[in-house]
């Protein structure tokens, strides 16, 4: 190696721009996609929810073919179709179920994405290039929403792909027609964002990777089930979990109480307040 | 240039910077030398504003850090070596720092090659050594081609050669016009490499100043004379501010008279003298006395060495 240096060779022609949101994102991108862990974590999901829509749809093919008049039927008590889907609703389940396997990993990811940084140190890389810090939480933000709502769509899009030659044959496939169809598919990629980015805010909040993720699993998880215990208060507030409330785009809505778009509005707003707090504390704690 | 005014940090009830007032001046490497847990990250965090001063403030070349508008050209850090995601490789953290500031491609080359990381710069930083990582960190502080360099103990882990190369380096900046910043505990690295000096010790400056004043102010210099007159020589040499210590028959260490002195004294006396051999403590010597009364009194008892303006005296 060269004993004399010179690292200010270039000093003339080195222009260097301000630290704004859009160089902020790049930078956050490419410390995204660096990250081979980021690769197979992807991959790996789109894979598993595929393979668990596909598996679905020929378990359902496989069930006691229902009557060939779609909507007339209660003949056959596992295949339950709504009145105005007919069997397609059968299809659009075996399309978009997945989700409840991919908000894990999402949940998961969007934790990462903030406390992998503080596991590592590379936080203190980070604020020190960018010394504002609103921009790298906001640049967090879009990358995590970007990757959550690509990886939903191309979930979404394959496991269509993947159950149609299983599920036509027995008139069972989606049927865009259907009202509420294209909310549902659209559902999935919107509420793993959503998702995603609760669990950002989550891990800003807490900066330690073990109690982010039981936070935010408990939240997704552990909550719903104790919202099973029937007292009329408990259920009340059940309705306004963000998992449930946010399913409800995915899975339509049960009851009047929320519509689709409201109980995700409640997601959002969970979502809101995650990310709120967590740049308020990005702002004041030392990295 | 780096101005430091009443900075203080407290973490909790602790107070890890207590009211430090300094100036880093550049052209010049300054040293910032104190034990563990003195105070000097804290300080240098709190310069790129990682931790925020609970009271008083630090601006870089005018400004709080954060207010420049592009931050890696006035400052480049390097804080710890482990401030890298470790499934990451060289190439592309410092790709990625460099892309807040637009800094192109040909310059995180630049650096590598600089640093001499062109041999493992795709290799993942979880499996550099210690002295790799501080080459790491060195290279993202240059990649901005900053005014001002702050190095928290940057020899840390480098085998002699990667050593020389940093003091190589900090020489070359300084002579550059840069203000150069850099910690570290070992005494004897900054004997070689530092112009300037601020010493802490528990989260308090105890001494600033040019290298070799510092060292005076606390140690002064001594005098070793070996004569076969040294009983009549001691006789002549007393007055205020000299001490006289016998060390043998024949042997004393003279403090607060110069060899000159001595010599001159002894000529006009027709004494005899066997050695005359001045004797100027080393920084380490200075340092350990320094942080030893740090630690055993409190304040006040070091009230002379607190001169904040580095190089005012």
């Amino acid at each position: 190696m060269s004993g004399s240096t010179a690292p200010a060779r270039n000093r003339s022609t080195l222009r260097l721009q301000p630290p704004n949101l859009g160089r902020t994102l790049r930078s956050e991108w490419v410390k995204f996609w660096t990250l081979p862990s980021s690769i197979w974590i992807i991959a790996v999901t789109i894979v598993v929810m595929v393979g668990l829509s596909a598996l679905m749809a020929w378990g359902m093919s496989f069930t006691e073919s229902p009557p060939q008049d779609p909507g007339a039927g209660g003949a056959d008590v596992t295949v339950q179709p709504t009145e105005d889907g007919g069997l397609s609703t059968l299809g659009l389940m075996s399309v978009t179920f997945s989700y409840s396997v991919g908000q894990i990993v999402l949940a998961v990811l969007g934790v990462m994405v903030a406390t992998s940084e503080y596991a590592t140190g590379q936080i203190r890389s980070t604020l020190a290039a960018v010394p504002a810090r609103t921009p790298v939480l906001v640049a967090k933000v879009i990358l995590v929403a970007l990757v959550a709502l690509g990886l939903g769509a191309i979930a979404v899009g394959l496991s269509w792909l993947a159950t149609y030659p299983i599920l036509q044959p027995e008139g069972m496939q989606l049927d865009t027609g259907v009202e509420g169809t294209w909310r549902a598919l659209a559902g999935v990629p919107l509420y793993l964002a959503a998702i995603a980015l609760f669990g950002l805010g989550v891990g800003f909040l807490l900066r330690h990777t073990a109690g982010a993720i039981a936070a935010v699993l408990g939240v997704l998880l552990v909550l719903p089930i104790i919202a099973m215990i029937p007292i009329d208060w408990v259920q009340d507030l059940a309705l306004y979990l963000p998992a449930s409330a946010g399913e409800r785009l995915v899975l339509g809505a049960p009851d009047d109480t929320l519509t689709e778009w409201q109980g995700f509005g409640v997601l959002g707003a969970y979502v809101v307040a995650a990310l709120a707090g967590a740049g308020l504390l990005l702002h004041r704690r030392d990295a | 240039m780096i101005e430091a005014k009443g900075l203080t940090k407290h973490y909790g009830r602790k107070v890890a910077v207590d009211d430090v007032t300094f100036t880093v001046k550049p052209g010049r490497v300054t040293g910032f030398l104190g034990p563990n847990g003195a105070g000097k990250s804290t300080t240098m965090r709190m310069i790129v504003g990682l931790d925020r001063p609970t009271q008083g403030h630090v601006l870089v070349n005018g400004k709080a850090y954060a207010r420049h508008a592009a931050p890696l050209g006035e400052v480049g850090a390097l804080l710890e070596a482990r401030a890298v995601h470790t499934s990451r490789t060289a190439y592309h953290h410092l790709r990625a720092i460099a892309a807040t500031h637009g800094i192109p491609q040909s310059r995180v080359t630049d650096v590598i090659e600089t640093t001499g990381l062109g041999t493992v710069a795709h290799k993942r930083v979880g499996g550099f050594s210690l002295g790799m990582g501080q080459r790491l960190g060195i290279a993202a502080a240059l990649l901005g081609d900053p005014h001002t360099l702050i190095l928290d103990e940057p020899v840390n882990g480098l085998d002699p050669e990667g050593v020389r190369w940093v003091r190589t380096m900090m020489r070359d900046l300084a002579d550059q016009g840069r203000t150069v910043f850099l910690s570290s505990h070992l005494m004897s690295e900054m004997a070689i490499t530092a112009d300037d000096l601020i010493i802490i010790g528990r989260g308090r400056i105890i001494a600033a100043g040019p290298l070799q004043e510092v060292i005076d102010s606390v140690a002064g210099t001594s005098v070793r004379v070996r004569s076969p007159q040294a009983g009549e020589l001691a006789d002549l040499l007393t007055g205020a501010g000299v001490t006289i210590q016998s060390l043998e028959p024949g042997l004393m260490e003279v403090d607060g008279l110069s060899a000159q002195h001595i010599g001159e004294t002894a000529a006009r006396a027709g004494l005899v003298l066997h050695e005359l051999s001045p004797r100027s403590s080393s920084l380490e010597e200075a340092y350990l006395r320094l942080t030893a009364e740090e630690v055993e009194f409190h304040s006040g008892a070091v009230g002379d060495f607190s001169e904040p303006q580095v190089g005012a005296a």
